[in-house]
């Protein structure tokens, strides 16, 4: 009978209860900084979008002699660097670039973090023991190296590359949390009963488990989102991230290894930091408040 | 007529352990159990906690492997099917959960719960679906207007209805009721105990009905069998059981029921006393030297002890 308390305040609402979206939304407004994270989020992100369509980004990435290291000026509003390209539209792209990296990647890995996960943890036994055997060897394996071997030995080293070779490292954490989330599952009677009642074990992983991980999901997925920015960016300023030619946050920042950049030209890399900083943070703002969503116990009321 | 018939049950649990998870050994969680059910009659399974009842009725819904022996229904052994050949006997035995907060899923509204058996089976129409599922919300007694809700707007009592109804949708023969009330509030328990009893009559079900409380069992079953440890250790009608226990268990099964009347309390205690010094003096007579309880033997034509 407890278990009637956390959900009280549904009662008010007779017919069809919230549904997740519904939860989502009001959790969100009531959270002013996540509302406003989601505003200049929505707002950055339409921004660059829109702006990098109109944009010729070979212009961009071609190198003039004539205009190297300019200060910002109402012709390079952000300045150029070594190359007397233009700063301000390579933050442009390179936000595109950038995040839009980080959305494959994290798609591409909460596809296969989910089937996998849900097919381990809902099956368990010799079929669980594979997957986590085989999660075990890519963690085992020395990423950095592996990175770094793939950039210097492919021939065209360009974003699909490299969204396919982070993927390939960072599905194993989705695929665990999903796992051990199902194994807890699966052992309720409400599966047990789907089983009892003849539904195939397709049926039950995909409509009465997979709902009951998808908050779970959500707000991995927004997590991951804001973390695969940084990580893109880190890579590159290591100096195996992208060519120069793909500008992206990560190759603007990189800039800074350069003393003089560092000390004195400050426009090259100071807004793409901050760029990489607010998208970070309103991210993870937004995703704070769907955790809590997710969670009836830490609802704002 | 015998609609199922447990023969030498076995269901065994290994037990992993060591750097391999090698099996190192087995919990003999139903160790050789065998009972019939006849059409249209309740059987009771009692006994204490982790005696295997639970692990006996999942064993005929197969959501437990059977090690050994078989579950002949209507003849045909469920033991040895595989998953896809027991589909069809899925519509004849359906299972009542102890649980009613965890058996129904907190995503799904009522008409998909209790409509699921009915999309495995049936091609329906959504407005013959829907009829069929508001019948038998009917029939449990919740307002047809329940199909829009989701689980947790209901009480306790109230979800272990769904589920009944859930379990209905397909006509089945036979019901496994795993405690089906314990979960529930004693004024509520009742009154779906009544409930199931004229829905037996209308259905013609047939039940295997676990429990611990012996009172509720009493209350519910015309034969039951006691199980300790994985094993049958006494079964007969109700009424003997209960009126003359053979076995040492059972005695101390009955004795353990608390009685609300202060005058007899007394009686109890002393009853229990004895029974303990009993049980240590005569422990031979009803365990071998393993613990293990005896095969049962007849001592009249219904009913069955575990004696030496
Ligand atoms: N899936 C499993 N894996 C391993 N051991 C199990 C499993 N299911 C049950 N057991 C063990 O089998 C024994 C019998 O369990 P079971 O659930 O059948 O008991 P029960 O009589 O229903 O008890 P209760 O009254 O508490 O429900 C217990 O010792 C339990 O720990
Ligand atoms: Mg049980």
């Amino acid at each position: 009978m407890e278990m009637k308390v956390e959900t009280g305040k549904n009662i008010q609402v007779n017919d069809v209860s919230p549904s997740g979206i519904k939860i989502i939304w009001q959790e969100i407004k009531k959270d002013k900084l996540a509302m406003g994270s989601l505003i200049i989020l929505a707002a950055i992100l339409l921004f660059v979008y829109g702006a990098s369509f109109f944009m010729d980004a070979k212009e961009i990435a071609k190198v003039d002699f004539l205009s190297i290291y300019l200060e910002p000026s109402s012709d390079y509003w952000l300045g150029t660097d070594y190359g007397g390209r233009d700063v301000f539209g390579q933050l442009i792209i390179g936000t595109r670039n950038s995040f839009t990296i980080s959305l494959f990647i994290t798609l591409f890995t909460a596809i296969i973090g989910l089937s996998l996960g849900l097919l381990a943890g809902y099956f368990g036994g010799a079929t669980d023991n594979v997957i986590m055997r085989v999660i075990d060897f890519v963690i085992a394996l020395p990423q950095l190296m592996f990175i770094i071997v793939v950039v210097t030995i492919v021939p065209i080293f360009n974003v699909y590359v490299f969204i396919l070779i982070m993927t390939m490292f960072l599905w194993t954490g989705k695929a665990r949390l999903i796992r051990s989330k199902a194994l807890s599952e699966r052992e309720l009677d409400y599966i047990h009963a789907s089983q009892t009642l003849g539904t195939p074990h397709w049926k039950i992983i995909l409509f009465q488990l997979l709902p009951n991980v998808s908050s779970l999901i959500i707000v991995n997925f927004i997590l991951n989102l804001a973390g695969n920015i940084g990580l893109e960016s880190s890579l590159t300023f290591l100096g195996f991230g992208l060519p120069e030619s793909t500008p992206s946050l990560g190759t603007l920042i990189s800039y800074a290894r350069n003393p003089d950049v560092l000390e004195n030209k400050w426009w090259i890399w100071v807004p793409a930091s901050l760029m990489i900083l607010v998208l970070m943070l309103s991210i993870n703002f937004v995703g704070q408040a769907l955790k809590r969503a997710a969670d009836a116990r830490q609802r704002r009321g | 007529m015998t609609l199922l018939k447990l023969d030498n049950l076995k269901v065994h649990f290994p037990i992993r352990g060591g750097f391999f998870r090698r099996v190192v050994d087995h919990v003999k969680a139903v160790d050789g159990v065998s009972f019939e059910l006849q059409q249209g009659e309740t059987y009771g399974l009692v006994g204490e906690s982790g005696s295997g009842k639970s692990t006996t009725g999942k064993a005929v819904v197969k959501l437990n492997e059977v090690t050994s022996g078989q579950i002949l229904f209507e003849g045909r052994d469920l033991a040895s099917l595989s998953r896809r050949e027991i589909k069809p006997f899925r519509k004849d035995i359906q299972m009542i959960f102890q649980d009613p907060y965890s058996s129904l899923n907190p995503k799904k509204r009522v008409l998909d719960i209790i409509a699921e058996p009915l999309r495995n089976f049936e091609r329906l129409s959504p407005s013959e679906e829907k009829k069929i599922v508001q019948d038998f919300l009917d029939k449990v007694g919740l307002s047809p207007e329940s199909i829009h809700k989701y689980p947790h707007e209901f009480s306790g009592g109230q979800r272990q209805r769904i589920g009944i109804a859930r379990s209905l949708t397909l006509k089945p023969k036979l019901i496994i009721a795993d405690e089906p009330v314990s979960a529930l509030d004693v004024s509520v328990q009742a009154q779906v105990l009544n409930f199931l009893q004229d829905l037996q009559q209308e259905f013609n079900l047939t039940y295997l009905f676990v429990g611990h409380d012996l009172g509720v069992i009493r209350h519910m079953c015309d034969r039951m069998g006691v199980m300790y440890r994985g094993r049958l250790v006494e079964e007969g009608k109700s009424e003997e059981i209960y009126e003359n226990p053979q076995h040492i268990y059972t005695k101390r099964l009955i004795a353990a029921i608390p009685d609300l009347e202060p005058e007899v309390r007394e009686d109890k205690v002393q009853l229990r006393k004895k029974l303990t010094s009993e049980y240590e003096s005569t422990y031979s007579k009803y365990f071998d030297e393993n613990g293990r309880a005896y095969d049962l033997k007849p001592i009249s034509s219904t009913h069955r002890v575990a004696l030496q």
